[in-house]
């Protein structure tokens, strides 16, 4: 009796019957004759009740075109069972839609994994300085929402001697970075081998692909949130609203599983900006970097940078209790960091 | 067929007659459900900035309101299993209740699920990549609605057969009922899964959830049926006599004292160990790096229940005023614990660290307390029809007449 | 047709018109006020964060030329023009008359002629005496700093641009003094780009609490800030005298910034 309650208008269908039976029942049981004053409170009531439920309806008004579903949009296939023509098509729809929604030519790929390769990502702890540019490199290349703001990166001031996230301050605006007491912790999605947020999610929009980049499929994810909070390092973000990116500013070079516009109500993250290394270049971030800390490559070239890293630093993994096996890397030079204030030189004679 | 549709048409009927204070509540509840759905509708056309969930709170009232209520629905087996397994007949009058409240607070479930969710158009994503058995959403959605159709059946038939004048035939509802009770306690120990079962979150990742689920819900939900009877015997025809209530206080008595002693553990665990996992249990109880917005709720809901475990332990209780008001002290105390108590810190701090505090928006209270009307709503409509159904005084063959093929008092005279 | 006895205080049988009205007016003033919009949505998304251009910018820090030339109002000349006819002295603890922008703070090597060849200014030299050609810097560097030279080999040292698969294109490497000014080899301190402005983020200027006062951590930094006043937690500032400058790993820092050792050691390979 009760089955039709959880849909979208659910709520408004029980009311709108709500009065007009309400007065019905009310009459029959009475045993009254049908009245003029009867009908008319019935009447009332029912067109009350009416009004109520439109009225409650009304901000609907405001819903933009862009986000009633068309047919296409709504039958549209899970990424994995699409065959090439679907994915043709579901691309040159995305491209309208760019089209229509940036005034912008977007060249929109369904980019492949490539084989034989494994993305691995290692940063220079040493190096770092917190600027922030990888920043908002991420932000530009992969079309984040400004408004609100949407950055795959953060950056953690970490105090010396500590490596305890809690009291980290991913607030510092201070003049000039480095500070003095301080070293620096990018943290952005650590493309875990063994993704927590993958295994929880109900409707598979979210999967891991064979090169080790973890996507999600914005047309099919659902907006609950359990990735968010199944996600160990703070890594995927949430369209709240709608994502505002400037005209000028879109990357138009997009990938369906990575940079494209996302409408509001999904989850994204970063993936290593496959639209980039699937096709051999360097990630936004790495490129943006200025001091080099930021190294990524392919793990299974034994004469890559990463590889070489692995080989012969001193490298650890974030949260490595949690066995969520990521493929980010942190490490330090042999000598520790050397960016900050000089050291009063020795005196003469002093070494001895 | 025919006479399972005028059954339908006048339980619809009967739900839009009564007094002046029936129509008053319905119509306060209705103007709330109203308000609810014209928040929900701002919500949907902003989306979900519209509350005060962010990246590093990503769930709020919703889910916490969603949590509380699925221990409200489990809490029907305790009155099941005390009639059908220990043979308890005190409380075969009233079990119908709890399980129509599960019916109506599953429903409320699934509201809270579906308006937390960014995007409710592609619910059907659900049926087509449904990640089982990998997702504990995914069995957290199997419990609920599983659970919802076992007591629609039950509730249904057994109202159905009353309406009809004939006995229940044992074969339709008894191994349901069974199976319901063993459902029960799925639905709830699952859904504390869906929190334990996350590494990141080392204030839910703890084995003790699961258990402190269950003994709240046990709690919480007999006491609510509690006062939902108190109401039904003032008001309706129907008989309620002391002793299922007694029973009843005697269930949420034993809960409530093992509720506490679990939260009790889980604090000295928190605390005497003081690692950094406890940040989160810090913020909650004292606060942390000067934040401290959940501090009054929690110590709140604490002294709620400390004095509600009092009561019902105390013979004062025996007096019906009195276990009223420990039974509203034991349901909104474990509302804050289970709801902002439990679901917000585990996002405070963030798994980097940070601290953002959640507040929820006026939009999302109104949502929230649009779906608490809407279930009201239904389950007033719930206990308005069986009351005079399960009485005899509404059958099928005083309302158009037809010859009694069988005895009339069914089950619950 | 009998009444079903519904609520024990049974109303009589005008009321429910009455009551029909009342809820009609009730249901009619909620569709008023909700068709009214009475709490209509007020967007909290804080206005865009104005990112500056450089912000994004690949470029390196610095953009030497790595030709042996210096332009002086306008003028360019060969380092040769000069220094073939002015040898320089030796000494150079003596004020520089020429090239006084440049100082000279790059750790123990406080000697122009380290670096740069007595006699063919335009070539830097070598361990032996030899030339090392003017847009060859990292040869010139790798003779202090092997271990960095050799993690610069590998791409594992400095920026790494375009392409990492290169098969599939250009890989660009850059070069030691593209980001160290080999005078002052530190990396230059820059402006940080804005900090993250979050949905309902809230103030987020309060104090961290650093924890217990029995911390390690917090003890060495309360002594050094007893010793140095509001510079806190300088590592590297433990100890007075002569010994200090020595505070073994903790301290071996900061001067030598193309990263490597202060100690020209054998480490090169």
């Amino acid at each position: 009796m009760a089955s039709h309650s959880h849909s979208l208008g659910g709520p408004s269908r029980r009311q709108r019957v709500a009065p007009a039976s309400r007065r019905w029942g009310h009459r029959r049981d009475a045993g009254a004759t049908v009245t003029r004053r009867g009908f008319i409170g019935k009447g009332a009531a029912v067109l009350a009740g009416a009004a109520g439920v439109a009225a409650a309806l009304s901000p609907l008004r405001h819903l933009s075109p862009n986000d009633i579903p068309t047919a296409e949009k709504f039958f549209q296939k899970h990424y994995k069972e699409m065959t090439p023509e679907d994915k043709q098509a579901v691309l040159e729809r995305i491209e309208r839609e760019v089209a229509n929604r940036h005034c912008a030519i977007a060249d929109v790929q369904a980019h492949e994994p490539l084989d034989g390769v494994e993305f691995l990502y290692a940063l220079n702890l040493s190096r770092c300085i917190g600027c922030r540019k990888c920043v908002f490199a991420c932000v530009k290349e992969n079309n984040c929402s400004r408004g609100p703001e949407i950055q795959y990166i953060r950056v953690l001031k970490m105090e010396k001697g500590s490596i305890d996230v809690e009291t980290s301050d991913h607030h510092y605006d201070p003049s000039q970075v480095p500070e003095h007491d301080s070293y620096y912790m990018p943290v952005q999605c650590h493309q875990c081998a063994n993704p927590p947020c993958v295994k929880v999610c109900p409707v598979e929009a979210t999967w891991q692909e064979p090169d080790g980049i973890t996507v999600v499929d914005y047309d099919w994810c659902i907006g609950c949130r359990y990735c968010e909070a199944a996600c160990p390092y703070w890594a995927r973000r949430f369209n709240f609203a709608e994502p505002t990116i400037p005209r000028d500013e879109l990357t138009t070079d997009m990938g369906y599983l990575s940079n494209r516009p996302r409408p509001k109500g999904v989850m994204e993250k970063c993936t290593f900006c496959l639209q980039r290394t699937r096709r051999g270049r360097l990630p936004a971030c790495v490129e943006v970097c200025p001091t080099g800390s930021r190294k990524f490559g392919n793990v299974l070239d034994p004469d890559s940078e990463v590889a070489y890293i692995l080989k012969h630093k001193r490298v650890f993994v974030f949260k490595e209790d949690l066995g969520t096996l990521p493929r980010f890397f942190y490490y330090f030079d042999e000598r520790g960091s050397r960016y900050h204030e000089p050291i009063a030189p020795v005196a003469p004679g002093g070494e001895a | 067929m025919k006479r399972y549709f005028s059954f339908l048409w006048q339980c619809g009927r009967i739900s839009f007659v009564g007094g002046w204070r029936y129509h008053t509540w319905m119509t306060v509840l209705t103007i709330l459900s109203l308000i609810g759905l014209y928040a929900y509708c701002q919500q949907l056309v902003h989306g979900l900035v519209t509350t005060g969930m962010t990246d590093q709170v990503s769930w709020g009232l919703y889910i916490a309101n969603f949590t509380f209520l699925v221990g409200m629905a489990a809490a029907a087996a305790m009155l099941v299993i005390p009639v059908y397994v220990y043979r308890n007949m005190q409380l075969y009058d009233v079990v119908v209740f709890g399980e129509l409240l599960a019916v109506s607070v599953i429903i409320m479930c699934l509201m809270f699920v579906t308006v937390d969710l960014g995007r409710p158009d592609r619910f059907l994503h659900m049926l087509q990549r449904f990640n089982f058995p990998i997702s504990m959403l995914t069995w957290d959605v199997l419990a609920l609605t599983g659970y919802l159709l076992l007591n629609l059946h039950i509730c249904g038939y057994l109202i159905y057969c009353s309406y009809c004048g004939r006995e229940p035939s044992k074969a339709f509802y008894i191994p349901f009922v069974f199976i319901a009770i063993v459902w029960a306690i799925s639905i709830h120990t699952v859904t504390a899964f869906l929190y334990v079962g996350l590494g990141g979150r080392p204030f839910w990742n703890s084995a003790i959830i699961a258990p402190r689920f269950l003994a709240s819900a046990f709690a919480a939900g007999p006491a609510f049926i509690i006062l939902t009877l108190q109401i039904v015997r003032r008001y309706t025809r129907h008989r309620v006599n002391d002793d299922s209530l007694l029973t009843l206080r005697r269930i949420v008595q034993v809960a409530m004292i093992i509720n506490a002693f679990l939260l009790g553990c889980e604090v000295f665990t928190e605390f005497y160990t003081d690692s950094a996992h406890s940040a989160s249990a810090h913020y909650l109880f004292l606060g942390l790096h000067g934040r401290s917005g959940l501090v009054p709720w929690i110590w709140t809901a604490i002294v709620f229940n400390l004095v509600a475990t009092v009561l019902f332990v105390l013979p004062a209780s025996r007096a019906l005023r009195t276990l009223n008001i420990a039974c509203i002290l034991a349901v909104l105390g474990i509302w804050i614990e289970k709801g902002m108590g439990l679901i917000i810190p585990a996002f405070v701090p963030t798994p980097l660290g940070e601290i953002v505090e959640y507040v929820p928006t006026a939009h999302e209270i109104m949502v929230c307390v649009g779906i608490w009307a809407f279930g009201l709503l239904l389950y007033t409509v719930f206990v308005r029809i069986s009351v005079p159904v399960l009485a005899g005084e509404l059958t099928h063959e005083k309302r158009y007449g037809e010859p009694a093929r069988r005895v009339q008092g069914v089950q619950s005279s | 047709m009998r009444r079903p006895a519904s609520t024990p205080r049974q109303t009589n049988p005008a009321k429910p018109t009455a009551h029909a009205l009342y809820v009609a007016v009730a249901l009619a003033l909620t569709a008023l006020c909700l068709h009214l919009d009475p709490q209509p949505f007020v967007s909290p998304v804080p206005a865009a964060t104005v990112v500056p251009e450089w912000v994004t910018e690949v470029t390196t820090v610095r953009h030497p030329t790595l030709v042996p030339e210096i332009t002086i109002s306008s003028f360019t000349y060969r380092c040769g023009d000069c220094h073939d006819l002015f040898p320089s002295p030796p000494e150079t603890t003596r004020t520089l008359t020429q090239h006084s922008h440049i100082a000279l703070k790059h750790g123990i090597n406080t000697r122009c002629l380290n670096c740069h060849h007595l006699t063919t200014r335009e070539a830097f030299v070598d361990d032996s005496g030899g030339l090392i050609p003017y847009n060859r810097p990292e040869l010139l560097c790798a003779r202090c700093h092997g271990p960095v030279y050799r993690d610069w080999l590998h791409g594992v040292h400095g920026r790494t641009n375009k392409y990492w698969d290169t098969s599939k294109g250009p890989q660009e490497r850059r070069k030691c003094i593209e980001c160290h000014d080999p005078h002052q080899p530190p990396f230059p301190p820059m402006a940080p780009a804005p900090p993250p402005n979050t949905l309902r983020m809230g103030d987020q200027r309060l104090p961290v609490d650093h924890g217990d006062i029995a911390d390690p951590l917090r003890v060495y930094h309360r002594a050094t800030a007893a010793d140095k006043g509001p510079g806190r937690g300088r590592p590297g500032s433990l100890g007075e005298g002569p010994g200090r400058g020595r505070p073994g790993s903790l301290g071996i820092d900061a001067e030598s910034g193309v990263g490597g050792e202060n100690r020209p050691s054998g480490e090169a390979d």
